[in-house]
Parts: structure tokens; C-alpha cells; sequence
């Protein structure tokens, strides 16, 4: 026993109580504050059982009026992400450090880009609902906005790790700083641009699904009015439909994404 | 996408794009947006856009900003739940541990995932009554999924030499998750807590849209009776908050993942 | 240190993978306590298979395999982990926590030692903290017991794997190509390791090595293998050329030796 073990360092005392505390009282604070309380759920289980009877089993005389708002709410993903796609081309270029124009557009832009993602979609339908009115053409605004959001900060994080190479000679001979990105920039990273296209496809057609719950447009719209009158018989029927068509779109694009891959 | 075939490539992006410029004239078309509108959107927006100055900030202090808090507390709780639930989970779910179970759990968590929470919301409404309760039930339950996933892809990418050292000592496998896996795992799977957290910060700010509390629903009543400045205070509320939680988490983040 | 004995004896043992690849073929050797065994054959003459039988890592297909009389369990189980209690093992990748510091790393070859919920609590008796001490001192790296093992070079992160064997008051060591990994200085340094520590604390020690002058200048006993079956069992002393060339069923090169200019 004649080893000389070195001192244990000591623990960052502050920081593990001062962390641990934080935790702790950020959970008590949130749950009382919500009024998080397990003894309500147990009792509440019965009538969440009658409510499960009564949206069991689905309203499936229900399912043909469900085919035309559905192909609104894929018209509205398709026309957000097509819009959003094609504007999020220019923000994200200017938002990559190694292509702006300058230092000024580089941080302006960045921080246009990081204030359109703290507004959640709904907000964004919200908004364009009031500003053009109930329908359809609010929620293709809203997700084209959401599109950018999601498409351009990504896409700006991989047009930073190109070559820089071939947009360097592309300069070299001559050419113009926007015969610089489309000859020189943008072919290199076409690929992950398709795949962010298509991977905002996705997070769209799950938007806009409940897009119109703020009158939006789309399947939204007829699941507000049943919610409103508690038909959760048909309520059910909505999610069900929702959800099997929201997988396969999901599964087409991801095959979609994994052959580009 | 072989460089050797430019001449294919070119078909399919031409055919790609052909195919995309129809959908989406056909979309435009179908929920008859007249070319009008091209004129007119623009000029309505801004002119909404111009009734938000100066936003209504002794609103914003009063009524939104403990409805933002509100909206913290319900992602904190719904994250926290979350995060107790994948963990195990996670665990079953690592087709290199649990072979047999993996693809059950893996099933499960892809399905849990396709539910937008406010459709979550839309059911625990009724159950636990309106309020901010159902809605951080809603995001846990919604945010299961995606933890688990993660959190089993972070377990099945560890190394595995240190779980074999483990078991060669003897030690039982309780022993072998608790100090070959859990060490490997833990930075990561708090990473992905932490992101998950930022990302319901946004989801429980609109359930207040069904009822289940945050801000959303301030921002829907002030935006039903046009009380702009208002609705105004509310946007500005939200983004700074979101920024600098935003701000706050990533760089704990990277501390964690780094450490 | 212990007081356990560590004989080991293979009885017309098999293994054979469920690919068809055997590991083993009618194997029978003994192995007294306390000696010091190397191992040499060519890559796949199942030099592993030989080590991880004996600790039930691998199963045996028919034959067995005895430690101290009492044949290796061949099911995960209470039974098998009381064996791996006493049998330290040595990897050619060290196979440490990474991220877990030294003394954590040496902790775990007490995990069959201290009761379940301590070991999950993190709650280590003062009694086992001192052994790991203890192992830490004899492979000479106590200074470094609070780093992190991912800050340790090769060399150190194998003493800390040394640590962890002794750390279990082993009967047996396993050492797997202990130094395949390893710069010839540190290779001569961590051999050494295992040779005082088989001489001071009379643990039974098993070595398999790729370099023929190492098994030479290290083992006492040399035990030669080619496809699974034991085809030289002799003195290191007396080992000759020619018998490396039968184990290695060819002429062998410069890469069979760790220092080039070696001549066996």
C-alpha cells in the first residue's frame, strides 16, 4: 500500500449542484405550472374511455368527403414546397459563407434565415389567413415561408463544405459572380438539394394537414368543424386517413431520397 | 448520377422538372388561384403587415409573456416525459443489442412518429380537459418516437469491445449497459434531449390553437379580432424567446458533445 | 494476492463455427498453475478460439474444457460469470470506455466482486477501490488514475487493460495478441508486465503472439497451433526453427519477427 494515488480532482462542485438545482426546480416550476398531476390522469382515465368509445370505431361513411380536401392539402404542400424551394435557392446562397456577396448581405441574411425558424408553422397560417383571407392560397403562403425555413439553413450548411475549386476557376476565366454559383457552385450540391426538397415535401404534407385548423385550407378545415362538434367518430376517421396517407408519401419520398443517395 | 452519363442525367432532370412545373401549375389551378391574386397577395400582406406597428408591448409584458412561459413549462414537461420513456426504449430498440425486439420498438416509434402532436392534442383535450396539461402529455407522447429512433442509432453505433471486456470480467449485462453502453451513449442521447426540447418549444406554441394552452391560442384570438399591435407583441415575444433558448441549448450542446 | 489455482485442461475439445470453420480440433492439453504459456500459429490457426473457450467467450462444440476441475459452463449464466471472476482478460484493442476515466476503467474488473446495486449507484467499497489501486500501481500508471482513457497513448491504455485484469484477483490471464497493437519499445515493456506479474503473483498466464522472437524471449512454455490443432507443446528453450516452420507450414518472412535483424 504504498502507492501514491494522485488526488481525485475535485468535481465541479457549483456547477453539478448549480445544474442539477436548475433541473430540478425548472421541472417542479413547469409541472406545477401546468398543473401536471398523475392523480387527475388515473381519474380521467374514465372519461377518456368513453371518449375512446365514442371516437371507436370510425365514421367510414365519412371517408368519401375526405378525397377532395386531402388533394388541397397535397395541392398546398406542393405549390409551398415548390415556391419555398425556388426562393430558398438565393437565401441560402448568400447565407454560405465561402459565396455571398459580402460580409453586411452574409449577416443580414443569416439572421433573416434564423428568424423565419422560430415561428412555427401554424403561426405563419395564422398570419396569412388574416392578412388574404380563409382558404387555400393562406396555407400554400404558410408553407412556402416554412419551406425557406427548413430548406435554406441546411442548404447553406452544404453549399459551405463544396470544393471551392471549380468556383474559383470558374472567377478565373471570367466569369461572373452568378455565372460563379450556377456553373461553379450549385451543380455540387444539386444532389442534397433535391434531397432537402424532398425531405421539406414531408414535413409539408404532415403540415398541411393541420393547416386548417387555423382556416388554413386543406383536410384542417373539415377536422376543425368535427372537433368543434365533437364527432370524434369522424375526428378518428380524419387521423386514420391522415395518417395512412401521410406514410406512404413518406415512404414514396424517401424512396425517392435514397436512390439519389 | 455517374459522371460518366451526363447525357442520362440531363433526360432526368429535364423529366424532373417537366413533371414538378405540372404539378404545380395543376395545384395553382386547383385551388383556383386566379393569376389576380399575383397582383393583389403581395399589396394584402403588406398592408396587414403595416397594422402590426407598433405592437402592443404593455399587452406583451401582461398576457403573452406568461402565456410563452406557459409554452416553455408544457415542452420542458413533454420533453422530460419523452426523455424517460425513450430511454429504455432506445435500449430495446438497438438491433445490435436486442435483436428480436428491435424491430418491434423500431415499428412503434415510426408510427408514433407520423402523428403531428396538435392531432395528439386534438384527443387529450377531452380527456384531461383544456389546458396546458394535455398538451405536454401530447408532445411527450409524440416526441417518443423520434427520441427512440435517435436514441437506438446513437447505441447501435457504439463500440462494442468494451461490452465483451465487461462480460470476460464477469459482469452481468445489467452491469455491461450500465458501464460499457450508458458512458458510450449518454452525451449523445442528452444532445438529442436538448434538440428535441428546442424543437417542442415551437410545437407547444401552437397547441394553444385546440385548446392545450401556450401561446397560440393569444395568438389566434388577437388575430380573429384584428388587434394587431397585439398579435404584433406576441410574434416578437415568441421569436426573441425562441432565439435565445435556441442560442442557450445548442451551445450546451456542443459543451456536451465535446466534453 | 490470491489464493486460487489456476489449472486449466482441455479434454478431445472441438470447436466448430457455425460457418463450418473449425477453431479446434481434438484438443488436449493441460496447463499447470502458474505457468506462463505462450501461444504462436499463423492468423486463423485458432489462437483466439483457444483463449475465449476457456473463458466461455466461445462455445465448445463437443469435449470439454476444465478450469480447476470443473468443466466451463456453456450458457451465459451465474455459473459462467463466477468463472470470468477469476480469469482476467487482455485485448489486442484494449477495449476501454473511452470515455470513462483510468481508475473507472480498472473498476470494471470488480463488477463480479461488489454487490449489483453499489456498481449501479457507482457506490465502489473502499476495500475494492484500494485493489484497483492496488493494479494500478503494479503496471506503474497511478499517476494517470483520473484522466481519461481516450487521453492515454497504446501503450498506457494497455497497462490500464492490465490494470483491469489484476483488478479481478484473477486466477488466469488471457492475453489476447496483447501487443498487436504496439511500437516495438512499448511491446517489450508490457510483455515484461506480464512476465513479473506471472512470477510475483504465481497467476496462471496465457499469451498468444504473432512474433516468433518475442515467444521466444518471453514464454517458458510454447504451445504451437496450425488449423485448430495442437502441433508443437515444448520448452521456449529448446524450441528450434524448424518447429516454427512446421507450426507456420512455411518459410517464414521478416514480418513473423518484431526486430528484423532478430535471428531466431
Amino acid at each position: 500500500m504504498s502507492a501514491v494515488l494522485p488526488k481525485k480532482p475535485a468535481k465541479n462542485w457549483p456547477l453539478i449542484l448549480g445544474a442539477g438545482g436548475f433541473l430540478l426546480l425548472m421541472t417542479i416550476w413547469s409541472g406545477t405550472g401546468i398543473g401536471f398531476s398523475l392523480s387527475e390522469l388515473v381519474c380521467n382515465i374514465a372519461s377518456g374511455s368513453r371518449l375512446l368509445q365514442e371516437s371507436w370505431p370510425p365514421d367510414f361513411g365519412f371517408l368519401p368527403r375526405l378525397v377532395g380536401p386531402f388533394m388541397e392539402t397535397v395541392n398546398i404542400a406542393i405549390i409551398g414546397t415548390v415556391v419555398g424551394g425556388m426562393l430558398s435557392i438565393p437565401i441560402a446562397v448568400l447565407a454560405a459563407r465561402n459565396l455571398t456577396t459580402g460580409k453586411i448581405v452574409w449577416f443580414a441574411d443569416r439572421n433573416f434565415m434564423n428568424i423565419l425558424r422560430t415561428l412555427p408553422d401554424l403561426f405563419w397560417a395564422m398570419l396569412f389567413a388574416t392578412a388574404v383571407g380563409f382558404g387555400p392560397v393562406a396555407g400554400a403562403l404558410a408553407l412556402s415561408v416554412f419551406t425557406v425555413a427548413v430548406i435554406s439553413k441546411l442548404w447553406s450548411e452544404s453549399l459551405e463544405s463544396i470544393d471551392m475549386g471549380l468556383p474559383e476557376a470558374v472567377r478565373a476565366v471570367g466569369g461572373s459572380w452568378l455565372e460563379m454559383i450556377r456553373y461553379g457552385a450549385i451543380p455540387q450540391a444539386l444532389q442534397t438539394y433535391v434531397s432537402y426538397a424532398l425531405y421539406a415535401f414531408e414535413l409539408n404534407v404532415r403540415a398541411s394537414m393541420v393547416l386548417g385548423l387555423v382556416g388554413a385550407g386543406g383536410i384542417g378545415m373539415i377536422l376543425e368543424s368535427q372537433r368543434a362538434n365533437f364527432e370524434y367518430e369522424r375526428v378518428t376517421m380524419i387521423i386514420l386517413f391522415v395518417l395512412v396517407a401521410v406514410l406512404i408519401i413518406e415512404q414514396f419520398s424517401s424512396y425517392i431520397r435514397n436512390k439519389l443517395a | 448520377m455517374s459522371a460518366l452519363k451526363p447525357q442520362r442525367e440531363i433526360g432526368w432532370a429535364t423529366w424532373a422538372s417537366v413533371i414538378i412545373a405540372a404539378l404545380f401549375v395543376w395545384s395553382l389551378m386547383a385551388i383556383q388561384f386566379a393569376p389576380a391574386d399575383m397582383i393583389q397577395v403581395p399589396g394584402q400582406v403588406a398592408r396587414v403587415l403595416s397594422f402590426f406597428y407598433p405592437a402592443d408591448m404593455a399587452y406583451g409584458w401582461d398576457k403573452v409573456l406568461p402565456a410563452i412561459v406557459e409554452s416553455i413549462q408544457i415542452a420542458w414537461v413533454g420533453t422530460l416525459v419523452a426523455a424517460v420513456l425513450s430511454l429504455p426504449l432506445a435500449l430495446f430498440g438497438a438491433s445490435t443489442l436486442f435483436p428480436k425486439l428491435a424491430h418491434g420498438v423500431k415499428f412503434i416509434s415510426a408510427t408514433t412518429r407520423a402523428f403531428p402532436e396538435i392531432l395528439l392534442a386534438i384527443y387529450f383535450v377531452p380527456i384531461v380537459g383544456l389546458g396546458p396539461f394535455a398538451g405536454a402529455l401530447a408532445i411527450g407522447i409524440s416526441s417518443v418516437g423520434m427520441l427512440t429512433k435517435l436514441g437506438a442509432e446513437v447505441i447501435e453505433s457504439i463500440d462494442f469491445g468494451p461490452i465483451e471486456a465487461v462480460e470476460a470480467s464477469g459482469g452481468s449485462r445489467i452491469a455491461a449497459l450500465r458501464y460499457a453502453v450508458l458512458p458510450q451513449v449518454l452525451p449523445e442521447i442528452v444532445a438529442h434531449w436538448l434538440f428535441r426540447f428546442e424543437l417542442n418549444i415551437r410545437a407547444s406554441a401552437v397547441l394553444g390553437v385546440v385548446g392545450a394552452g401556450g401561446v397560440g391560442g393569444v395568438l389566434l384570438n388577437t388575430l380573429r379580432y384584428r388587434h394587431f399591435d397585439k398579435a404584433a407583441a406576441v410574434l416578437v415575444l415568441t421569436i426573441i424567446v425562441v432565439l435565445a433558448i435556441d442560442m442557450i441549448s445548442g451551445e450546451i450542446r456542443r459543451k456536451i458533445i465535446n466534453s | 494476492m490470491n489464493t486460487a489455482k489456476g489449472a486449466i485442461a482441455f479434454q478431445q475439445t472441438n470447436v466448430v463455427y457455425p460457418n463450418g470453420v473449425v477453431g479446434m480440433k481434438d484438443l488436449n492439453l493441460n496447463i499447470e498453475p502458474g505457468e506462463f504459456v505462450v501461444i504462436v500459429g499463423s492468423s486463423g490457426a485458432g489462437k483466439s478460439t483457444l483463449l475465449r473457450a476457456i473463458n466461455g467467450l466461445n462455445r465448445v462444440t463437443s469435449g470439454t474444457v476444465s478450469v480447476n476441475g470443473t468443466p466451463v459452463p456453456q450458457k451465459e449464466g451465474r455459473e459462467l460469470r463466477e468463472l470470468r471472476k477469476h480469469v482476467g482478460m487482455i485485448f489486442q484493442d484494449f477495449r476501454l470506455v473511452k470515455r470513462l476515466s483510468v481508475m473507472s476503467n480498472v473498476l470494471i474488473g470488480r463488477l463480479a466482486h461488489v454487490a449489483g446495486w453499489r456498481t449501479l449507484l457507482n457506490l465502489w467499497p473502499e476495500h475494492d477501490r484500494a485493489i484497483a489501486m492496488r493494479a494500478l500501481e503494479r503496471v506503474g500508471i497511478t499517476e494517470k488514475a483520473w484522466t481519461k482513457a481516450s487521453q492515454l497513448s497504446g501503450g498506457q491504455q494497455q497497462r490500464v487493460g492490465i490494470a483491469r485484469a489484476l483488478a479481478q484477483e484473477p486466477a488466469i490471464i488471457l492475453a489476447d495478441e496483447p501487443v498487436a497493437s504496439l511500437d516495438p519499445v512499448t511491446t517489450h515493456q508490457i510483455m515484461r508486465d506480464l512476465v513479473t506479474i506471472n512470477q510475483e503473483l504465481g497467476i496462471t498466464t496465457l499469451v498468444n503472439l504473432h512474433f516468433l522472437d518475442l515467444a521466444r524471449e518471453y514464454g517458458k512454455r510454447i504451445i504451437g497451433l496450425k488449423d485448430g490443432e495442437l502441433v508443437y507443446d515444448g520448452s521456449a528453450k529448446t524450441v528450434t526453427e524448424s518447429d516454427f516452420k512446421d507450426i507456420y507450414g512455411r518459410e517464414f518472412t521478416d514480418d513473423d519477427l518484431l526486430n528484423e535483424d532478430a535471428k531466431l
